[in-house]
């Protein structure tokens, strides 16, 4: 078996004094010119200013000397999707090219003042907005989408009015997990510790309850442990100090769930793409090999430990027709195929792929002003096929994906853990 | 056909091009012939190391302190062909400290600025360095780009009235009453530009005073002239690999060896080299052992080295000379120093004079000495400029910055347009139109490859020397057809077809080397792209071969129907509805 | 636990879709596992069978006839035939509008974007109204900012075979003011969608607008080729549009990588496994084996880091070449890195190519040698696995470059692969 096979066999080093960044000029090495990360960029299809991954990745870097600085500024039009870095036939490292080189413009090119580097840090620190808002979550969810505070926003920070800000849950998850007591299920042999993400936690409890309930049915012992944001939007904003920081945190508190036994779960596909492969190839914390080691999706855990299969035979629910979208970040971890195969499974409901583009808004990419049109005509493939499909209530595993599906259709959108959880669990 | 000059010079490497630069600034009337590109010879087949004099410092110290006076010089003047890297020699544990001592203590004795820097401090500063180096001495080594300084010295000749004739062998050296009066060359080309297939003409060139600056080739021009001239040549290879693993050159700190010395270069890293006496300059054989030994050696000092891709391997071949009767047995202990062989005293020939040995960085000190030489035959009394004077392309460059901003261009490859162009930049980048990168490998524009072109007519290998085009990790898989296109239609398409063949081969040639892992894998993918897709290996029109299309599918529709079918033809598809 | 399976394909090329077909056809239940996208969209998107014998005689007009007469070791010879025939007729079910030449044996002569022309047994519908072997006045038009394809010197080339009709070229620039960099699929998708552009101070449809510009050169020409670019989703609609405004037929020119009559074909391929009940898993590299009495027993992907355990009676091994990173090599030698099958080779690295760049190479021919039921052979010419076929370019014996073969190949020993694992379940 070769050692080839296994992405980024290079480690990089820090060779660009003055950033944090480290030297990714080795991994050009490996790319060969085919350009098939170009033809899956959402983004250089419906943009021509942004000149594609090719170019951003191994071209830059390839041309950088080491007293170079300038980063070319549409490395900002990248929507972090990473669907390049998973079509690449080489091997080339392009989300961590992607995400060093955006935090090098950030760091060296952006000045600190201005409105563009403030609302992207806000954006980008998603987790703490929600904290203060699901204090008041009813407030929140009024004063965030009332006129005149999104036309302010919209001028003042340039996030754009059509977006509707997410309802926050009246309980929070964690809420809920205490005021149940925990666990329900003790079992020192099978152990999970739940990664729920800010999203499930303050916006959607219903579905990190889906998989509590489905797991447990399933005879596990859930932990909770403490976290932070997994730094998917900080990635994405170049803005990777904070993501380590949080990191930080994450890594210690999920080594301690590990040593205790517990794989680590995520039912939100960027939360697990961060922790398994953005964690150790943007930060050297110690335990973070680990926790990328004992990371999975919650469905792909099942499909590997449990024999769903048997599990779902003469399972039967009643459930409206779903038109499933399977996420950049589901597809980067070759997850792409499995919410479908599950569903084919379970009497009573089907689910439609609305194919394979991206939905366009790419976590805070599409909460820009200026990027929202992009965004919107990324999504228009992904619209288009949901109208298409026979079910008018969408699916998919990512919070942000959702709200793009819903933004563009008007969709309820479900998860397919809930799907789960209907056809495993018996109403209470 | 005939012509006549003051000064004619054989040779358009380094010296060459030096030496016309040098006379023609003094206001002598100068030809320069070469028998193939500039660069041809050693001076394109070098790893393109500006010497601070280090490597001399112990046992050679005349040539180090050269070194370090031309190296200030060349930052001076070629601005825009150097880049000044800062060189490190590197002492791994099993070499001597003694060794080491005397390499500082020589620095010093020949103004070399060097500094002694810790292991950490010289892993602060190349982060690939082995951990277990002992410690290293840091000197003002640097990068030059060669094709660049010589075309530049080139066009300075041409600015003073100068003619510069590439493509344009010698065939014979003229003599009358035993002197020597000129040359006589065979033109591959028309006056100026090649063209391909061109069948080419002899001229007679009448000088005042021949110069031999034929490098590998000078013995062969003495033979046409009746003189014996004993070089040397000696082959050295040198490898290239596809990125920067260091920034500064890294040499090892030990004697003479072979596989010493890293030299980054523009976008790649370059390890040299061997040195190997061999027969026949134009005919020698280039060896798996000594591709293997650069990276095995130097792996030692730059770990990463090892499985990093490396694009190509090339030869070159040093013209070493000594007096003779030195008799020196092994290769790698003749001397580095220049010779100039004056015919006169030493032959009784009169009419020429040869400059052999010698080293690139110190070019411009040779040509001077040797264009004083000359005068003084010629009884010609003006002063050497070329110190003082910078080249074209490194005349403030300072002012540039601003007006890059307005080609459109991406910022990396803005600023390696500049860095090759240097004050040039903004004549040739503003263009009208559209200016698409067509080698995205180095980003080199269209607008700067048709003013290679303008420069050197379709010999594609002299505008990939000028622009760099093709010389990135897909060595012209996805540009050489494209470079080609830009021929057309000032030239004919099937002279463009020519070019991009020869292109195709010269880059072949240098990558057969280096075909394991990836770069394995993109020869296959280039030989894919041009076989399969563009089927250039069995183009009818290449072979000549006659077609009987007839014989073929000839489509389910004359082409009458087609257009009424396509003009009929309804849209069926609404994209994929995912069942 | 494992993902289980019938058979396993693993590769998601050419060969690992036939290969999925050919299984499926049997009855198995088949999962396609890849690693990354597939060369298909680094190709032109042409399916050559078979352009030119191993010694290099060709054009070949009769494709079948020729693949009868090759040597014993040469895929299409370890298939056979019959295979070629049947995967051809699997091929044209499987795409049916969007390719023609399957009504007839014979080879059609394609004009390359570099202007040469090249035999092929079956061409995109978007690239049929243009071969060079049918008749029609042809025009080429190139967009100013797009390298890739320079329509003047295709014409003139094109002319230098011997075509026995006019052609002629014209560059125009493309309506819109596309950054220079701008991706092919940025093209295929103004005008799938056909939006406004800006031109001339007004702005009007992208297909009117490119229509208009490449009016003034029409002049009696019968057809007229652009680059590639011409939709992704719409593209039929692209092309009778602009047929319909300019008079004459519409046709593409096929180019390199990236191309889109390579994505085309990718995505229509992978919508009939979808149709027919292939189950697909992208993304994962087979990365460890496990075995038990000379057969696999199970393979171990990789998720992101995580291993997970397939297990199928049959596996198909569709990796890929040298392009495809199916065949691996460094300084010592060539190897296949999934199960480590024997790749022969010139001990010496200086035995693998030849000194012209187009010379015949011994690297072109890397690859496993397999009997004839496609099984990968050991250095003994002994079946690797009793359970594991191999086919596409992962196979060794053939040059598939200088032939023109390599979708051919690639199809044929992948159905041919397919149908015998699955007929073995």
């Amino acid at each position: 078996m070769s050692d080839s096979q296994q992405p980024s066999d290079f480690e990089p080093v820090d060779v660009f004094a003055e950033t944090d960044g480290m030297d990714l000029r080795p991994g050009s090495d490996d790319c060969y010119k085919c350009s098939t990360c170009d033809t899956n960029c959402p983004v250089a299809e419906v943009d021509d200013d942004f000149p594609g991954p090719k170019f951003q990745g191994p071209e830059q870097w390839r041309l950088k000397r080491k007293d170079d600085y300038d980063i070319d500024d549409s490395i900002t039009d990248c929507s972090n999707c990473l669907r390049c870095d998973t079509s690449c036939p080489s091997e080339v490292p392009l989300s961590q090219m992607h995400n060093t080189a955006r935090s090098q413009y950030v760091d060296n090119q952006m000045s600190k003042l201005s409105v563009e580097y403030i609302r992207n840090r806000i954006l980008s620190n998603y987790r703490t907005s929600a904290y203060l808002a699901s204090l008041f979550p009813r407030t929140a969810t009024f004063v965030m989408n009332f006129g005149p505070v999104r036309w302010v926003m919209e001028k003042g920070l340039g996030i754009p009015s059509e977006r509707d800000f997410p309802e926050f849950a009246t309980t929070t998850f964690r809420q809920w997990w205490k005021q149940r007591g925990g666990a329900q299920v003790q079992n020192p042999d099978k152990r999970v510790a739940y990664f729920h993400g800010c999203y499930s936690n303050y916006n959607t409890p219903e579905v990190a309850k889906a998989l509590v309930h489905v797991y447990e049915e399933l005879g596990y012992e859930i932990m909770v442990p403490e976290q932070k944001c997994s730094g998917t939007p900080m990635f994405a904003n170049g803005m990777l100090s904070d993501a380590r920081r949080h990191a930080e945190t994450n890594v210690e508190n999920l080594t301690a769930a590990i040593e205790d036994g517990a794989d680590i779960i995520a039912s939100c596909t960027s939360c697990s793409l961060a922790l398994r492969q953005e964690y150790p190839e943007l930060f050297d914390i110690d335990g973070i090999e680990d926790v990328s080691n004992h990371t999975y999706d919650a469905l792909e855990y099942l499909r590997i430990y449990e024999d769903l299969e048997a599990e779902l035979e003469g399972a039967e629910v009643d459930f409206p027709d779903l038109a499933y979208h399977a996420p950049c970040h589901s597809r980067n971890q070759g997850l792409d195929g499995q919410a479908l195969e599950l569903i084919e499974n379970i009497d009573g409901v089907m689910a439609e792929d609305v194919g394979d583009s991206c939905s366009g808004i790419s976590g805070t990419y599409g909460w820009k002003t200026e990027h929202y049109d992009v965004s919107m005509e990324i999504g228009e493939e992904m619209f288009e096929h949901m109208e298409h499909a026979e079910g008018d209530v969408g699916m998919t595993e990512c919070p942000t994906c959702a709200m793009q599906m819903e933004h563009g259709t008007g969709y309820e959108i479900k998860h397919p853990l809930e799907v789960l959880e209907a056809a495993l669990v018996s109403e209470e | 056909m005939e012509s006549s000059t003051g000064v004619l010079v054989i040779g358009g490497g380094s010296t060459g091009t030096g030496i016309a630069r040098d006379l023609a600034m003094r206001g002598v009337d100068v030809t320069l012939v070469e028998k193939g590109n500039l660069t041809h010879g050693t001076t394109g087949r070098m790893h393109g190391l500006l010497h601070s004099g280090g490597r001399y410092a112990v046992s050679d110290q005349e040539s180090a302190k050269e070194c370090i006076i031309e190296n200030r010089v060349l930052r001076d003047i070629a601005s825009h062909c150097v880049e000044m890297t800062g060189g490190l020699f590197v002492q791994r544990p099993q070499d001597s400290d003694e060794y080491f001592q005397k390499k500082l203590e020589g620095c010093r004795e020949c103004d070399i600025p060097a500094e002694v820097l810790s292991p950490e401090e010289a892993r602060e500063v190349e982060p690939y360095l082995a951990e277990d180096i002992e410690r290293a001495i840091k000197v003002p080594d640097g990068a030059i780009d060669p094709f660049r300084l010589c075309v530049a010295n080139a066009v300075s000749t041409e600015n003073h009235g100068g003619r510069i004739e590439t493509h344009a062998p010698v065939t014979d050296v003229l003599l009358e009453d035993g002197e020597v009066v000129g040359v006589e060359v065979t033109h591959e080309s028309g006056p100026g530009k090649r063209v391909h297939g061109k069948e080419g003409q002899k001229e007679k060139i009448y000088a005042d005073h021949v110069v031999n600056a034929a490098g590998a080739w000078t013995g062969r021009i003495g033979d046409m002239a009746g003189v014996d001239i004993e070089v040397r040549p000696s082959k050295g290879v040198m490898t290239v690999m596809n990125a920067r693993q260091v920034d500064t050159v890294i040499n090892r700190c030990k004697p003479k060896g072979d596989a010493d010395i890293i030299v980054p270069h523009e976008t790649a890293a370059i390890l040299g080299t061997t040195d190997e006496e061999v027969e026949d300059p134009e005919d020698y054989a280039e060896e798996q052992w000594e591709v293997d030994l650069m990276i095995e050696e130097l792996k030692e000092l730059v770990p990463i080295l090892d499985e990093s891709r490396t694009l190509r391997s090339f030869w070159g071949v040093r013209p070493l000379y000594e007096p003779p009767d030195t008799g020196t047995e092994d290769a790698t202990d003749i001397t580095r120093q220049f010779f100039l062989l004056d015919h006169e005293d030493r032959d009784d020939l009169t009419g020429m004079t040869t400059i052999v040995g010698g080293k690139f960085t110190t070019y411009r000190m040779m040509a001077e000495q040797l264009s004083d030489h000359v005068c003084e035959r010629l009884g010609i009394d003006a002063e050497c400029r070329t110190a003082e004077v910078p080249l074209p392309g490194s005349e403030n460059t300072e002012v540039l910055d601003d007006a890059m901003d307005r080609f459109g261009l991406r910022s990396p490859i803005a600023r390696r347009s500049k860095q090759r162009l240097g004050s040039r930049a903004e004549e040739v980048l503003d263009v009208d139109g559209p200016n698409p990168v067509v080698c995205q490998c180095e980003g080199v524009t269209r607008a700067e490859l048709e003013d290679a072109i303008d420069q050197s007519g379709t010999d594609l290998n002299a505008v990939r020397l000028r622009t760099r085009a093709s010389m990135g990790n897909c060595q012209g898989g996805f540009c050489s057809r494209a470079m080609a296109d830009l021929l057309h239609p000032e030239y004919e398409e099937a002279i463009a077809r020519e070019a991009y063949d020869e292109l195709f081969q010269e880059r072949w040639k240098g990558e057969r080397h280096a075909l394991w892992g990836e770069q394995l894998s993109q020869a296959m993918l280039n030989y894919a792209l041009h076989a399969t897709t563009l089927n250039a290996d069995a183009d009818p029109a290449r072979l000549g071969q006659d077609v009987d299309f007839a014989a073929f599918d000839g489509g389910e529709f004359d082409s009458v129907e087609r257009t009424e079918r396509g003009a009929d033809a309804v849209a069926t598809d609404g994209g994929h509805d995912g069942n | 636990m494992a993902i289980e399976d019938d058979v396993l394909v693993i590769g998601g090329g050419l060969a690992g879709i036939a290969a999925a077909v050919g299984a499926h056809e049997q009855g198995a239940r088949v999962r396609l596992v890849s690693h990354k996208q597939s060369t298909m969209r680094q190709a032109s998107g042409l399916i050559d069978l078979l352009g030119y014998t191993p010694n290099g005689d060709g054009p070949v007009v009769d494709p079948f006839e020729a693949i009868e007469e090759l040597p014993e070791g040469h895929p299409y010879e370890r298939a056979g035939l019959d295979a070629v025939r049947a995967a051809m007729d699997m091929f044209d079910d499987a795409t049916g509008e969007m390719y023609a030449g399957s009504h007839t044996d014979k080879n059609a002569l394609v004009p390359t974007h570099g202007g040469a022309i090249k035999p092929t047994a079956r061409y995109p519908d978007s690239a049929a109204p243009g071969i060079a072997s049918a008749h029609g006045d042809t025009l080429f038009v190139g967009f100013d900012s797009m390298i890739e394809f320079d329509a003047p010197v295709a014409a003139d080339h094109l002319a230098a075979t011997g075509v026995p009709y006019e052609t002629d070229g014209a560059t125009i620039e493309f309506p819109g003011n596309l950054r220079d960099d701008a991706k092919v699929t940025r093209f295929a998708h103004l005008l799938d969608r056909d939006d406004e552009v800006a031109v001339d101070g007004t702005t009007m449809p992208v297909r009117t607008a490119l229509a208009e510009r490449v009016k003034e050169h029409i002049d009696g020409h019968d057809r007229v080729g652009f680059p590639a670019v011409l939709g992704d989703d719409n593209a039929a609609e692209v092309r009778a549009e602009l047929a319909d405004k300019l008079g004459a037929s519409v046709f593409e020119v096929p180019m390199g990588p990236p191309s889109l009559p390579g994505l085309r074909l990718e995505d229509r391929l992978y919508e009939y496994l979808h149709e027919i009940g292939v189950r697909v898993s992208t993304g994962n590299p087979i990365v460890d084996v496990e075995q038990a009495n000379g057969e696999i027993d199970r393979v171990v992907g990789d998720h992101t880091g995580r291993e997970v355990p397939y297990k199928a009676q049959q596996y198909i091994l569709a990796t890929g070449g040298l392009v495809g990173k199916g065949i691996d090599s460094d300084r010592e030698g060539v190897y296949e890195p999934v199960f480590d099958c024997h790749v022969p080779h010139p001990a010496d690295r200086y035995d693998w190519f030849e000194d012209g760049a187009f010379d015949d190479h011994e690297f072109a021919r890397f690859g496993v040698p397999v009997d004839t039921e496609l099984r990968p052979l050991d250095a003994d010419n002994v079946p690797e696995f009793e359970n594991l076929r191999a086919a596409g370019s992962v196979l060794g014996g053939y040059d598939f470059p200088s032939e023109k073969s390599g979708s051919g190949v690639s199809l044929a020993t992948g159905y041919a692969a397919g149908e015998l694992a699955g007929d073995r379940v």
